[in-house]
């Protein structure tokens, strides 16, 4: 019997055991953790719409400026083409007034002109340029998105 | 695990420093108490993991429901091991009761806890019971209706009673935020906090029912730590079988309650009821729906009290002489209520 | 000892873990579609992606799935989701109509929006079934004169428009009826209307309700779900039920036809019948009108009370041209018909012609010369046709009944 090596085979087998434990039990958090990321990440709301139709472009005649609540935005007949600026203010997200001359934010004092350039205010990007799309039948479509 | 014998963690303190061997193998307590501590502790997980979907309205909780359970990735794993968890806890309390009365557990100065328990179980039968509901599907309907119109047999104070259960004159969406917020908060803090002072008094009585030292045939003793590695071990195994039962066994699902939802031929009450329906289907709903059980549990309650108690030597292993009576008392309950159950489930067209 | 026990318990968690994942993975990923018209998020996709659209009136991704089915939205489970499937395959069946086809926006409404699709087939002769029931209880004593007053199911008229409308009809129980030939019409003869229990088989499925017609099923791949709905109905859907075979009013049995008719004129149609050209060439709805086909709204105790085609309705008699109308406006109901079903490109100005009752027959067109020419509905062909009016016809200006034209006209077989 060669005592020398049985203790320290024995000693081996054990850290080997624990280490074989510590491993499983790492791997089951490990598992049970990218589980609970997956489960919470589950979007039950529908996305918001990003597309609007505005109608005919008859409707919106040359030089016109008309609010367009549903998609918190604003229509400009401008010269060249159909545009829209994005009420939704580039600070922290409030919903921009339209006062003569511009735009004021309620929130925290943000002021723009009538082309959505930033006057004044905590604000520091212009307001959002939307793409506005006439269909063949003249319809109008907003983007949002 | 490797622990620091003079510097025991939280979780060891929680444990006595030493507790007799033979007591503490699993052919004597069956580990149900701890069996089912451990599963409270899942069904509080997996609860606040559902609670991040469920929506307690009655037009959108079936289909909250429906989401969790196709939808979110491992919602079925969750609603199916709380189903099966809860249903777990009942059967295993139940087990316990048992054990601790065949065992004489029940004895001075463990009287008391005796009762803290019974009120565990009834506990778990309530929580059980507005945790079915909240599905809100034509499964549970009947059993939603008959079980808030039994509260209004009750004499004088039925009426009463069912205004605060239900909160209204008949089941709808405030009965369903209401049982959501008994089976959430109201229910589960009972349980908690009767669970804690269970757990407590199980300590200050002396732990697990043993025999005094000079009746004791073995007086080996297992560390704190030797016994929280057996409850690690049990707690680990139990949570890999659920998990696999989960993953096999779906938890019942059925269409939501909508206005002109078909009636169902038969309703049927939840199992662990079903002993209470066959009860109601022989007269007043007061006498068989309400009486009757109460009488079981007051009869229950009073085993330590109106019946022999078993010696203090004689503790510590399954049926000893000095409680006969008592293991006699609920074995013939037991059949008679099985006996019940399985009639309940019968066609509802034979007698009885 | 004990630390290999936690191993194996661990490892045995880290496989149930492991199982629970491969499961998930397992799970069909969902489909979604949001329908513009519910704004409610459904997931029958997941399976039935591969279903044909059902129509170009009815694009999935404005009705959705659910609007006119029922079912779960949002269940991935079968047997769940299809739950609480309205009328199962058919959601047309007369029983759950209503809330299939009508709801408020669609089918259901008023003879002034022209949405009473559902009040006129369910009031129809063809849905209640009050002709036959009536015929045979007067044939057999069970009343005394040939006015219906029982149908399949209870319906109420409460806006009669014509002289034989009637208010209401009860339901007809065979075991308050004591003539036993009575009886035996009960036991084998009802099976032939629109809220008849369908014969066991899928092929069946659809023939009650709108899509005992709107679903063409006839000669169709009976494997294949037929998911359509049209208004080019082929003959063959009306020879379905119109043709299947010969009834015996003595023995109360209905015998069904043992040949697969091939040729049209010769195989398809009865021995001793006569028959036009215009009859066995074109479909039967190139004729036979709205009213004639979904009821006029009025419920009716006989056939003869709502058929009103006839051969001078398209081609006039030999001294009244056929009556025609010029479309006026975009709202004409036969530009409509016509958008639905193009096999004519109407314009406002075109003239087409109406029936007696104002019908238009939309699938036809004046042409510059006097002549018309007419277009299958189900087949596109064109066909031209002069007005007898000026025409060599012998037969005398008293005599211009359909029946009359046959005497000539009917081929020989």
């Amino acid at each position: 019997m060669n005592k020398k090596q049985g203790p320290v085979s024995k000693l081996h087998r054990r850290d080997f055991i624990m280490v074989a434990l510590k491993g499983t039990l790492g791997l089951s958090s490990t598992l049970g953790l990218i589980g609970l990321i997956r489960f919470l990440g589950y979007q039950s709301d529908p996305a918001p719409q990003t597309e609007f139709e505005l109608g005919p472009a008859s409707n919106f005649p040359p030089g016109s400026r008309t609010p367009v609540p549903e998609a918190q935005a604003v229509l400009y007949h401008m010269p060249a083409g159909f545009i829209a600026l994005s009420l939704v203010c580039p600070h922290l997200g409030c919903v921009i007034n339209s006062v003569e001359q511009g735009y004021a934010c309620p929130c925290h004092g943000s002021r723009f002109d009538a082309q959505g350039q930033v006057l004044n205010g905590p604000a520091r990007e212009p307001m959002r340029v939307l793409r506005v799309e006439q269909t063949p039948g003249g319809q109008l479509i907003l983007y949002t998105g | 695990m490797k622990a620091n014998p003079t510097r025991p963690s939280f979780f060891h303190h929680l444990h006595p420093p030493t507790i007799p061997a033979p007591q503490a193998r699993f052919r004597y307590t069956l580990g149900a108490g701890g069996l089912s501590v451990y599963l409270v502790l899942l069904l509080v997980i997996t609860g606040i993991l559902e609670m991040f979907f469920y929506v307690p309205s009655p037009g959108e909780a079936a289909e909250s429901v429906q989401t969790l359970a196709f939808l979110v990735p491992y919602g079925w794993l969750v609603r199916n091991l709380h189903y099966w968890v809860a249903q777990l806890l009942v059967v295993v309390a139940i087990i316990h009761l048992l054990r601790v009365v065949f065992t004489g557990a029940y004895a001075p100065p463990r009287r008391f806890n005796y009762l803290l328990g019974l009120a565990l179980l009834l506990l778990s039968l309530l929580l059980d019971f507005t945790g079915y509901v909240l599905r809100w599907d034509e499964g549970v309907q009947w059993a939603l209706v008959a079980g808030t119109n039994l509260v209004k047999s009750i004499p004088i104070l039925g009426e009463g009673l069912y205004r605060l259960v239900v909160g209204g004159t008949q089941p709808g969406p405030a009965a369903l935020i209401r049982f959501y917020a008994w089976h959430i908060f109201g229910l589960t803090l009972a349980l908690v906090g009767v669970g804690a002072w269970h757990l407590f008094r199980v300590r200050r009585d002396g732990g697990i029912a043993v025999p005094p030292p000079e009746a004791r045939r073995d007086a080996s003793r297992i560390s704190r730590f030797e016994l929280v590695r057996r409850e690690a071990l049990a707690a680990i195994l139990a949570t890999a079988v659920l998990i696999v039962v989960a993953s096999i066994l779906p938890a019942p699902i059925a269409p939501p309650i909508r206005e002109g939802s078909p009636l169902a031929a038969e309703a049927r009450a939840p199992w662990f009821f079903l002993w209470v329906q066959q009860l109601l289907k022989w007269g007043d709903p007061f006498i068989f729906g309400v009486l009757i059980p109460v009488m079981v549990i007051v009869l229950l309650a009073g085993i330590p009290y109106w019946l022999p108690n078993p010696r203090p030597d004689e503790l510590g292993r399954w049926f000893p002489a000095g409680n006969r009576a008592a293991s006699l008392l609920l074995v013939i309950l037991v059949i008679i209520l099985l006996l019940l159950t399985i009639l309940a489930l019968s066609p509802l067209s034979t007698f009885p | 000892m004990q630390t290999i026990r936690l191993f194996l318990a661990s490892l045995l968690l880290c496989l149930s873990l492991l199982g629970a994942a491969w499961l998930q993975s397992r799970q069909p990923r969902p489909v979604s579609l949001l329908p513009t018209l519910t704004g409610q998020v459904e997931y029958c996709l997941t399976c039935h992606a591969d279903l044909p659209e059902i129509s170009p009136s009815h694009p999935v991704e404005t009705f959705g799935c659910v609007l006119c089915h029922g079912g779960e939205r949002l269940a991935l489970d079968a047997d769940l989701a299809h739950s609480t499937m309205r009328g199962g395959r058919n959601p047309s069946e007369f029983a759950v109509v209503e809330a299939s086809c009508g709801s408020g926006d669609c089918h259901s409404g008023t003879a002034q929006d022209q949405r009473d699709h559902i009040q006129r087939a369910v009031t129809s002769v063809q849905g209640t079934y009050a002709g036959a029931i009536a015929s045979i209880r007067f044939t057999y004593g069970a009343q005394s004169d040939q006015t219906a007053r029982l149908g399949v199911y209870p319906v109420q008229d409460d806006h009669l428009t014509t002289a034989t409308g009637l208010a209401s009809l009860g339901t007809f129980d065979p075991s308050q009826e004591s003539s036993p030939s009575v009886k035996a019409f009960a036991d084998y003869c009802l099976d032939c209307h629109l809220s008849a229990e369908p014969l066991p088989g899928a092929q069946y499925a659809r023939l009650t309700g709108c899509a005992a017609c709107h679903t063409p099923t006839a000669n169709t791949d009976l494997d294949q779900p037929v998911h359509r709905l049209t208004t080019a109905i082929p003959y063959t859907q009306c020879n379905t039920c119109h043709n299947r075979g010969n009834y015996d009013l003595r023995q109360m049995q209905f015998h069904p036809r043992t040949d697969q008719p091939v040729d049209r004129l010769h195989d398809y149609y009865q021995p001793i019948a006569q028959f036009v050209r215009c009859e066995w060439t074109l479909d039967c709805v190139d004729c036979h009108t709205r009213f004639e086909a979904m009821g006029d709204g009025d419920i009716h105790s006989n056939k003869k009370e709502i058929q009103y085609i006839q051969c001078r309705t398209c081609h006039g008699t030999l001294d009244e041209l056929p009556l025609t109308r010029t479309i006026a406006g975009q709202d004409d109901l036969a530009l409509r018909m016509a958008f639905l079903n193009p096999v004519i490109d109407l314009k406002v100005g075109d003239t087409v012609l109406v029936t007696e009752q104002g019908e238009p027959l939309w699938n036809t067109r004046q042409l510059a010369d006097g002549a018309f020419e007419l277009f299958g509905k189900a087949t596109g062909q064109r066909f031209t046709f002069r007005p007898v009016m000026g025409t060599a016809c012998e037969q005398k200006l008293d005599q211009q009944e359909s029946r009359d034209c046959h005497e000539c006209h009917s081929v020989k077989r």
